[in-house]
């Protein structure tokens, strides 16, 4: 039997590893757990970031046809991932800051980094910059549902805020109150 | 590396060797006799040399030249790696040291990288497939025999390396130094008779073993020594279990 990487209907490559029945055991020896643990971390991250997908329930291992089958399900092998494990997979990744529960105070639920706060604050600098948004004043709702296609379509409230105090540290954005919500002003970057 | 006990040539070298030869060989024939034995292979030697330098090229490169030259030294009772000098003689002439040491280094990587996965054990044939690709193109063919004998020389290094023969032709590269008991050489066998999987049903049945020997193999080659992996999801077993060693199954990357 060989274990190969497999290119799933959405076009994601699925490592071999998948396609190996205990992948989708918890496993009880502690090294072979955190060998295990990671690789479902960074599956978990690559596939959301593969298919724009922010938030993660630990219930969406059980429920069939939803967004996440491609990984958490594997037919040809008939193997999925259960969820109690799915939920301890989650809690590591929120140690390791590539999660965040969200709601707080609860761990059945969470928000992927699949790029971190950091990474977010560039990304939505950059797009500000090269769509000449500079020195405007946005609405978060005109930042999450842009009428033109752009990297932070869809991204959650929670996950733009923090890109935007980031920025504000370092003088490149500042919040600003609008009549209905919530509005973002975008400085050039250096100040030079 | 400096290598005690060498044999043929090698072991003349060295000073305390050839008194205790000497003195053993003294009493059975004579002085004469000994001096026209140690020109003979000091003739010998010098052949050996030439023959040598001329084939450096074709021993590093070519893995049929080196098994073939290897098979002539062994033959002739000449150690190609043995001698007072790091790495033999030999490796003034042929730089079969570095080349050796160089297959070494790549073959702990593979090891060590795959450790976590399968436990410090790893199939010959998965071995010599992640070090050529290590090696690239330009490194060179080497083969399954290329690896056992540069294990060997990663013996005295104490961290247990050592190729362990698990029936039907196949070997096993161990990494750690723990021992293999019978029973899980057993357990290692019929995995690779079965693509990776074993259960206790599996032992029960063709081994003849009690429940309760399966289930101490198999818990502790999963528990104690991460040998391998647990699967709870399986069709086949009455209570669902079954376990996967790593290295019995054939890994595509």
């Amino acid at each position: 039997m060989t274990l190969s990487p497999y290119k799933t209907p959405s076009g994601y490559l699925l490592p071999s590893i998948h396609a190996a029945p205990p992948f989708f055991t918890k496993q009880p020896n502690p090294i072979t757990q955190a060998t295990q643990t990671e690789h479902w971390s960074r599956l978990i991250l690559t596939y959301a970031r593969h298919r724009r997908l922010f938030s993660l329930r630990v219930e969406d291992a059980d429920v069939a046809g939803g967004e996440w089958d491609e990984i958490f399900r594997n037919e040809r092998i008939n193997r999925r991932l259960l969820s109690p494990h799915l939920e301890y997979i989650l809690s590591q990744m929120v140690i390791k800051n590539q999660a965040v529960y969200d709601p707080p105070k609860q761990t059945k639920s969470v928000l992927l980094f699949w790029r971190t706060p950091e990474e977010w604050a560039e990304v939505l600098h950059e797009w500000a910059s090269t769509t000449g948004q500079l020195n405007t004043i946005l609405t978060f709702y005109e930042i999450i549902e842009p009428s033109v296609p752009s990297p932070l379509a869809g991204i959650p409230i929670s996950i733009l805020r923090k890109a935007i105090n980031i920025l504000g540290k370092t003088g490149r954005a500042q919040i600003i109150a609008v009549a209905d919500g919530e509005g973002v002003r975008f400085l050039p970057s250096g100040g030079k | 590396m400096h290598r005690l006990g060498g044999v043929g040539i090698a072991a003349f070298e060295r000073q305390q060797q050839s008194q205790r030869s000497f003195a053993s060989l003294s009493s059975e024939i004579s002085q004469a006799q000994v001096d026209l034995l140690h020109a003979q292979l000091d003739q010998f030697r010098t052949a050996l040399v030439r023959f040598a330098s001329t084939h450096r090229d074709s021993i590093r490169r070519d893995p049929h030249f080196r098994h073939a030259f290897q098979q002539m030294c062994a033959k002739i009772g000449v150690d190609p790696l043995a001698g007072p000098r790091k790495g033999g003689w030999w490796a003034e002439i042929l730089n079969l040291g570095d080349w050796q040491y160089e297959l070494g280094v790549q073959i702990v990587d593979v090891c060590v990288s795959t450790r976590e996965r399968n436990g410090g054990l790893i199939e010959m044939g998965e071995l010599v497939r992640m070090v050529s690709k290590l090696r690239g193109v330009s490194g060179g063919a080497i083969t399954e025999d290329d690896v056992v004998r540069s294990i060997k020389t990663l013996k005295p290094l104490g961290a247990g390396y050592e190729v362990l023969d698990v029936g039907g032709g196949r070997k096993m590269v161990r990494s750690v130094p723990k021992q293999l008991d019978e029973d899980q050489a057993v357990v290692l066998s019929i995995a690779h008779q079965e693509g990776g999987r074993v259960s206790e049903e599996i032992l029960v049945s063709r081994r003849n073993w009690s429940h309760e020997r399966a289930r101490a193999a198999l818990e502790n080659m999963l528990l104690r020594d991460g040998l391998c992996w647990l699967d709870e999801q399986d069709e086949t077993s009455p209570d669902g279990i079954a376990y996967w060693v790593p290295s019995a199954m054939h890994w595509d990357e």
